[in-house]
């Protein structure tokens, strides 16, 4: 039974002072049978309170403002997680029982959600190159792991090359991106075949160095095969997630998931700086471990998009609001 | 009342002060125009209510009716009257709950004449004069509106202050300029320049009464700056802003209100305690100059402390 | 003026259910048909002889006084082309459209009854599910709805009531029966309409309401008021109740203003409001203002850019927090495009029969699932008969119909169909009821529907007598929406 200490600092750098900032986060691990949460520690600049709740998919969001005038937001999340290891994985029904068994759960909910799956327009080119139909002659499991050694081999891992607006085509033409884009194609190509996969954020807490994704929040896949249930599949590490990954939350997608986001009044530019550091129970200090913050590509602000003209958009907006 | 209505209340009535101040202008320039066509140049209207580059203003300075349609009814011309109203009905509309239904009407009336295409037709080709006193009457029709149907509420008070500072800064305005163009020549006696300017302001038959020895310039400064019974003098604009912010103290927002308040007082002693010979020590461009720069302030304090909510 | 005169050029279609005339056997076709008053069904008879009294020019002197009372109160949508807004009024109709007592009250049960089941159906499918674990609304169906909102999900809403204000759509078939065409349960507009209508006709036709007994319709505001004023979460005794809109670049801006002022509340813009420690204030000149209550007029998708359209300049930041903490109310509730979506519609009756165990009083026009292969295939193969709308979109847009479409639209249409067939649904053709109008010194028959706006508070559904006559101005079309050419008829609903 692995245990954690995960120190996880978010701060965003004003330009200039802003106000009227709404904020949510999902960052409170998902505690079930293999996840158990010890202590969490939360401090947020500001001091606001912080409304948690469950969402439909069973997260804790947390909501705060800060109305107030300021000119950087830190949140600061320190956690403590025991995980445990799963049982191993079984594939002893016949392959034609298994993919009837998926069929049945089609229209049904939860199993609806994971299922849907937007349409993009290399969608057609993506299934020829997965032979989705020799997919279907193996069973869910080996498809499911065949298709993320798919996702692992024939994608670079390059950070900087996307970001969270990036689309599928954009992606697929790329053939390169960071874990959510690994997920997000894993998500795809597990949706075609008609097993149930869900996006999970999380933290990867390797015990060897040299991990993919570490130093920030992770991302992978949960696809539901039967006889197991959920079964954690991790493209970028080409491995199955069990107590190594710690889970934050599950959604369709990453905007279900998203650990940290928000808007905000005033001066136009942000900076983001993410850190991660995980340190063991066997490890040294718990306390002392120095989280290294790294800039990243911050989301925009929707009321401070300085590319186009805001007030035309502004003006475009109130025009297309649905009078019945 | 939401900071967004007291901002589209104070600047709708800024517009419709401005409105009027340039018809008024218009109408007695046009006359002047018409009593010596030598020497009369339509650039000190230009500069004053327009933003038209130098070059532009004296090739139409002596075109009577290029200006007139430039100043009314041109759409590329954003201090055109046309525009002007446009805009000041754009703010009325969206605190239309605010106002009463009656000066909503009389103002989308306004809007409505002024975009008629008949008007820019008219302008070219009638009695301009016939024309613009439609336009002034359906303006006085708007402050007869307000006075008589308005609430005396907190929006009153912020209607009056925009007027009463959009006139402030109108007067000095049209004082620097008109004494810009004689090159501050306090010595000038000609009677018709003074004349048309005041009566441009309708300050004329006030002069009149006041002074009996004729016209002097110093007599003209006094009038437009300090006298007290001249509704469009600097001082008379100053008190009624003065007035009508004083009604907005409240317990809440204390600290912006003394801030501003105390601002607004100080203009105004520094105007009621002028003479013309002190203004004259100063120099009279300084003098207006400093006045303006003193009333923009308090529109920027009243914009940061009453009217933020963007 | 004779009644020769005024009806002589007033020819029904034959297939057509006319709101005046009696039988269009005999009023149809042929102009040797005398037409007499005999054939004027009872409620139309006072109107037509009050018509008869006077003269053209009198007729064309009051429809001359509507336009510029229109025009000059700026009772107007504003059409954008070219950049530059050019505004217009909604073309108005003087000749009122006429409502017994005995059809109204028909239409007012049909009403309470099915907003009932919405209203349920609503609370059933963010909660329970009941309705999708029986299979009587298939999951897909909802699922794949853009408006079935998850963040809704599990969320108590107060008095269990999402649909505060409706606007249900009517029309009637060749024989007269009543059908619902649509429901409007996220941001119905058009009662503005309803009450400067009758305005204008006070002033067109003095007298006249009274003399016919017509029932009013002056207390819209006041009982939307009462219901508002009764969410409030905080138990105050003067809430602060605002109505949020888009701007005054809406076309239904006037509806806004007007509602406001009515209700004597504040209009507010979302950048007027501030969410802080999940209240929501609105931004005053003395400070920040808890508001309670808000009817807003911004589409679900602008109305928190922290949880759903992250570009919306519209909404306010964190409304949703408010919203779930209970310390603000919103109305409509948000969520309810799931119910109002055109594919749902089908199973309304469905709905009526599952939650009231009672038969529809109203009738569901038949529509076809464009993304069910069979019926797909069988609206195909008939086109020309159909009207194909899409199911997210109102107000006319988005729509063809089958039997003025040229071939190559049909077929263009129908690539946009494939795309994704979940998002169209396909109705038969239905006439739609024709209604006398005045145009140029004549009567003459032109189409209508009847939309009706429906309050429901804590205290139940209250429908107020009268609604939003719609009417398809140019000679021959079917479709009455503005943005196509439509007008407005004031809408009368005699007392029994």
């Amino acid at each position: 039974m692995p245990r954690f200490n995960i120190h996880h600092i978010t701060r965003y750098t004003y330009e200039g002072p802003v106000r009227d900032s709404a904020n949510q986060i999902v960052l409170f691990p998902i505690k079930d049978a293999f996840q158990d949460v010890e202590k969490q520690v939360l401090s947020i600049s500001g001091d606001p309170s912080v409304d948690v709740y469950k969402d439909y998919y069973g997260n804790e969001i947390g909501a705060f403002t800060h109305a107030e005038s300021h000119s950087s937001l830190v949140i600061d999340s320190r956690i403590e997680v025991v995980t445990k290891q799963r049982p191993p994985l079984v594939d002893d029904i016949p392959a034609a029982q298994q993919w009837d068994y998926l069929l049945q759960l089609r229209g049904q909910v939860p199993y609806i959600d994971f299922l849907l799956q937007e349409k993009f327009a290399s969608l057609a080119e993506v299934l020829e190159d997965t032979h989705r139909q020799e997919m279907l002659t193996l069973t869910p499991l080996q498809a499911a792991q065949s298709l993320k050694t798919y996702v692992y081999d024939h994608f670079k891992y390059i950070k900087g090359v996307t970001s969270v607006e990036t689309t599928l085509d954009e992606v697929w033409k790329l053939r390169a991106g960071v874990c959510q884009d690994f997920a997000h194609f894993l998500l795809v190509l597990l949706r075609q075949i008609n097993i149930p996969a869900r996006y999970v954020s999380g933290y990867i807490c390797p015990n060897k160095s040299g991990m993919r994704g570490e130093g920030a929040t992770h991302a992978w896949i949960e696809a539901f095969i039967p006889g197991n249930g959920w079964v954690g599949f991790d493209p970028t590490n080409n491995c199955v997630a069990d107590d190594l990954h710690v889970r934050l939350a599950v959604g369709r997608n990453f905007s279900d998931c998203s650990p940290v986001k928000g808007t905000y009044k005033g001066a136009a530019g942000q900076t983001l700086e993410v850190g991660v550091s995980v340190s063991y129970e066997s490890g040294r200090t718990t306390d002392d471990i120095a989280t290294v913050l790294t800039p990243q590509p911050a989301a925009r602000n929707g009321n401070n998009s300085a590319e186009q003209n805001s007030y035309r958009r502004y003006m475009e907006m109130q025009q297309q609001q649905q009078q019945q | 009342m939401l900071s967004r209505v007291a901002d589209s209340l104070y600047w709708m009535s800024r517009y419709m002060e401005r409105a009027d101040g340039i018809l008024r202008m218009l109408k007695i320039n046009y006359a002047s125009s018409q009593d010596d066509i030598q020497e009369f140049s339509w650039m000190p209207v230009l500069r004053i209510f327009t933003y038209m580059d130098e070059e532009g203003a004296v090739r139409i300075s002596h075109n009577t009716r290029a200006v007139l349609q430039y100043m009314v009814t041109d759409r590329e011309n954003s201090n055109s009257v046309l525009n002007i109203i446009t805009r000041a009905r754009e703010n009325a509309r969206s605190v239309q709950d605010h106002i009463t239904k009656e000066l909503w009407q009389c103002l989308n009336d306004f809007y409505h004449i002024v975009r008629d295409e008949k008007l820019d037709r008219e302008l070219h080709k009638e009695d301009p004069v016939t024309i613009l006193d439609v336009l002034i009457k359906q303006g006085m029709l708007y402050y007869g509106t307000l006075d008589v149907t308005m609430a005396r509420g907190e929006g009153f008070a912020f209607l009056n202050i925009g007027k009463y500072l959009e006139r402030g800064v109108q007067s000095a305005d049209i004082l620097d300029v008109k004494f810009s163009d004689v090159n501050y020549d306090f010595r000038r006696t000609d009677t018709i320049y003074w004349k048309y300017l005041l009566l441009s302001i309708s300050g004329y038959e006030l002069y009149l009464k006041t002074y009996r020895s004729g016209f002097d310039a110093r007599n003209v400064v006094e009038q437009i700056v300090l006298n007290d019974e001249f509704p469009r003098s600097i001082l008379y604009s100053v008190d009624r802003v003065h007035r009508y912010f004083e009604r907005l103290r409240s317990e809440r927002n204390k600290e912006a209100f003394q801030k501003i308040d105390f601002m607004i007082g100080r203009i105004l002693s520094k105007v009621r305690y002028s003479t013309v010979e002190s203004i004259m020590a100063q120099g009279l461009h300084a003098y207006l100059n400093g006045i303006k720069e003193d009333l923009y302030e308090v529109g920027n304090a009243l914009n940061q402390n009453y009217f933020a909510y963007t | 003026m004779q009644t020769s005169e005024l009806l002589n050029s007033y020819s029904v279609d034959p297939a057509t259910w006319d709101e005046m005339y009696t039988d269009p056997e005999r009023t149809g076709g042929s102009s040797s048909v005398e037409r007499t008053l005999d054939l004027v069904r009872g409620q139309y008879r006072p109107v037509v002889d009050f018509m008869q009294q006077m003269s053209i020019e009198e007729l064309n002197k009051k429809e001359e006084l509507a336009k510029r009372l229109f025009m000059s109160q700026g009772i107007t949508f504003t059409v954008y082309s070219s950049g530059e807004g050019i505004e217009k009024i909604f073309p108005f109709d003087i000749i009122p459209r006429i409502i017994t007592a005995t059809e109204w009250k028909y239409i007012e049960d049909g009403i309470k009854q099915r907003l009932k089941a919405l209203n349920l159906f609503l609370k059933d499918v963010y909660n329970n599910q009941f309705i999708l674990k029986d299979g009587i609304v298939p999951v897909e169906m909802v699922y794949s709805c853009p408006h079935y909102l998850r963040e809704m999900h599990g969320f108590h809403v107060p008095h269990d009531l999402y649909v505060h204000i409706a606007g249900i759509d009517l029309i009637r078939d060749h024989d007269g029966t009543f059908y619902i065409l649509e429901d409007n349960l996220r941001t119905p507009s058009g009662v503005s309409y309803m009450l400067e209508n009758r305005e204008i006709t006070k002033r067109i036709f003095p007298d006249l309401l009274p003399s016919n007994n017509v029932r009013s319709v002056t207390d819209y505001p006041n009982i939307l008021h009462r219901n508002l004023v009764s969410l409030s979460p905080r138990q105050t005794s003067n809430p602060t109740v605002v109505v949020l809109t888009p701007g005054i670049y809406n076309s239904a801006y006037f509806e806004h203003t007007t509602l406001a002022r009515l209700m004597g509340v504040e209009l507010v813009e979302g950048r007027d409001l501030v969410v802080d420690n999940h209240r929501v204030f609105m931004k005053t000149t003395a400070g920040l203002q808890q508001v309670d209550v808000i009817y807003r007029r911004v589409d679900d998708e602008f109305l928190d850019p922290l949880v759903f359209n992250p570009d919306s300049m519209l909404g306010v930041a964190g409304i949703m927090s408010a919203y779930r903490k209970g310390n603000v109310a919103i109305v409509n509730a948000i969520g309810n495009g799931v119910a109002d979506d055109k594919a749902i519609y089908t199973y309304v009756p469905a709905m009526i029969r599952y939650y009231l165990n009672e038969e529809p009083i109203l009738k569901n026009v038949p529509t076809y699932q464009l993304g069910h292969p069979d019926e797909r295939e069988h609206v195909f193969a008939n086109m020309q008969k159909m009207v194909i709308k899409r199911t997210n979109e109102s107000g006319g847009y988005g729509m063809l119909m089958g039997h003025s479409a040229s071939d190559e639209e049909i077929s263009k249409y129908k690539m946009e169909i494939l795309k994704d067939p979940r998002q169209f649904i396909a109705q038969p053709i239905i006439s739609l009821s024709s209604a006398p109008c005045y145009m140029n010194g004549k009567l003459k028959p032109r189409r209508v529907d009847l939309r009706p706006y429906a309050l429901c508070g804590p205290e139940g559904i209250q429908i107020v007598p009268g609604g939003l006559t719609r009417v398809a101005l140019r000679e021959g079309s079917l479709v009455v929406n503005s943005s196509q050419g439509g007008g407005s008829k004031d809408t009368w609903v005699l007392a029994g």
